[in-house]
């Protein structure tokens, strides 16, 4: 239970996904300008990683170390993951049209994203069992979900500012991440 | 190392995962047949997502106009109402027939400028802001800020800003009355009226107690009820609450008493006149200054 606890505290605020690894930087730039977009945005990512995390530790753990094929995994999660999302979007589309509504455009979206290769691609190199990449990809959804709220928040706030004409829009954009980035350096060493 | 196991294993979660997607597309319930009818109103509807339907996006009102057609009537959408292609494909798809010259409305502002300010305003330059402090920044309370936050919004670029009455104006021709600038007006001085009226009433100055510094804007309304006494038709209806004139379009039949009524000679007017002259002058301005 506390090697749980540690994994997830660890991805959500030290080894946060974006401010920490840089991963999956084009959606953070390019979904964090309004709060209600960047809040869907987080729970399409978390439910991407959570699908793909499960699925892939699955076949990870039960089929490729057996068989001693572990250098195949980036094409077989690929392969997985890709189907697995197209698999969810029939299925929500079917069966709740609000909620399709809702995230949609964002499921296929982040399918491809470097964010949810990364998470599955840390599960098989930490050798985690199928529990621990469960916590480690929700962990790593809830840091995506908490640093994009707080940087759409920010730049909600930008917008109003009156700041120079040749740094409105991504370049003040990119300097804010830099400085979140710096802030979550603090969390070093907590666990 | 064994390549055919390899080979193996790769097709077989392919094959697996193959066989799942087709299962899920085969055997799941298909797509009711409300969404395709939803997807064939959304398909005439302008796909721009402004939202001043009321519904969050195109898709929203499409819903909403699959579960009751007569929606189309209570939250009407002023892009379709423009294009009459447009309105008739959304009409024969619905079932439904619509009149424009009764729903057309466009949006005025009710303010002439010209109040007075109580000091220099060097802030974020948005109404919302200036608003918020201390109620803006003019001797009126009720006054138009003119610093454009409904242009910003206005999806036609029908709104101009007066520079020396620091009002803004709207074009007559070019407002489509979506209704976005009257949502985002702080001072909510936008009002919505039906597009072939003429008469606007341009003040919305409210009480006349309790406010000082009345006497600075020298076309405001002075609440003489000469308007109202003036209508045969009973087409001003005298607000006692807020001490001014409201018009029923309905029983205007633009006589234009209350226009000769009217001791300030600018507060009512034939707006398709008077706006559009002032759109006019405004227009001139830009391109002198341009030169």
């Amino acid at each position: 239970m506390n090697n749980l606890l540690t994994i997830f505290i660890a991805m959500v605020i030290i080894n946060n996904m974006v401010l920490a690894k840089f991963l999956g930087l084009c959606s953070f730039f390019g979904v964090s300008k309004k709060l209600s977009d960047a809040f869907s945005m987080g729970i399409a990512v978390t439910l991407v990683m959570l699908i793909a995390s499960v699925s892939t530790s699955v076949i990870y753990n039960y089929i490729l170390v057996p068989y001693k094929v572990e250098f195949m995994n980036i094409v077989i999660f690929i392969l997985v993951i890709a189907s697995l999302v197209q698999i969810v979007e029939i299925v929500i589309k079917r069966t709740n049209i609000i909620l399709y509504n809702a995230m949609g455009i964002y499921l296929p979206l982040i399918t491809t994203n470097c964010i949810v290769m990364a998470i599955v691609l840390i599960n098989s190199a930490e050798n985690y069992s199928v529990l621990e990449s469960i916590v480690n990809a929700l962990g790593a959804g809830v840091g995506y979900t908490l640093v994009i709220i707080i940087m759409s928040g920010i730049r909600e706030k930008l917008d109003l500012a009156d700041s120079p004409k040749s740094m409105r829009g991504l370049p003040v954009a990119f300097l804010t991440a830099a400085l979140l980035a710096l802030a979550f350096v603090g969390f070093n060493g907590m666990v | 190392m064994n390549t055919g196991l390899i080979i193996t294993i790769l097709s077989a979660i392919g094959i697996v995962c193959g066989i799942l997607i087709f299962m899920v597309n085969r055997f799941l319930p298909k797509e009711p047949e409300s969404l395709k009818k939803t997807e064939e109103i959304s398909g005439h509807l302008p796909g721009v997502n402004c939202g001043a339907c009321g519904y969050p996006g195109c898709f929203a009102y499409a819903q909403a106009l699959t579960k009751d057609k007569n929606t189309f009537f209570t939250n009407i959408c002023a892009t379709v109402l423009q294009e009459p292609g447009m309105l008739k494909g959304l009409g024969k798809t619905l079932g439904i027939e619509v009149d424009t010259s009764k729903i057309n409305k466009k949006a005025v502002v009710r303010c002439y400028g010209n109040s007075g300010v109580i000091g220099n305003y060097t802030g974020i330059k948005t109404c919302n802001a200036a608003s918020k402090l201390l109620g803006g920044y003019k001797e009126c309370p009720y006054g138009c800020l003119g610093l454009g936050d409904c242009m910003a919004v206005c999806p036609n670029d029908a709104i101009s800003i007066d520079k020396e009455m620091n009002v803004v104006v709207i074009d007559p021709d070019k407002c489509i009355g979506c209704g976005l600038c009257v949502a985002e007006c702080p001072k909510n001085i936008i009002q919505l009226v039906p597009a072939d009226s003429n008469i606007v009433y341009l003040c919305s100055y409210e009480s006349l107690k309790n406010i000082p510094g009345r006497e600075k804007c020298d076309v405001g309304c002075l609440h003489c009820k000469k308007c109202f006494k003036a209508c045969e038709n009973g087409a001003i209806i005298w607000n006692e609450e807020k001490a001014i004139p409201e018009f029923d379009f309905t029983r205007c039949t633009l006589c234009g008493k209350c226009i000769e009524a009217c001791p300030h000679d600018r507060l009512i007017e034939l707006s398709n006149v008077a706006l559009k002259e002032k759109v006019g002058i405004l227009k001139d301005k830009e391109k002198n200054k341009r030169r």
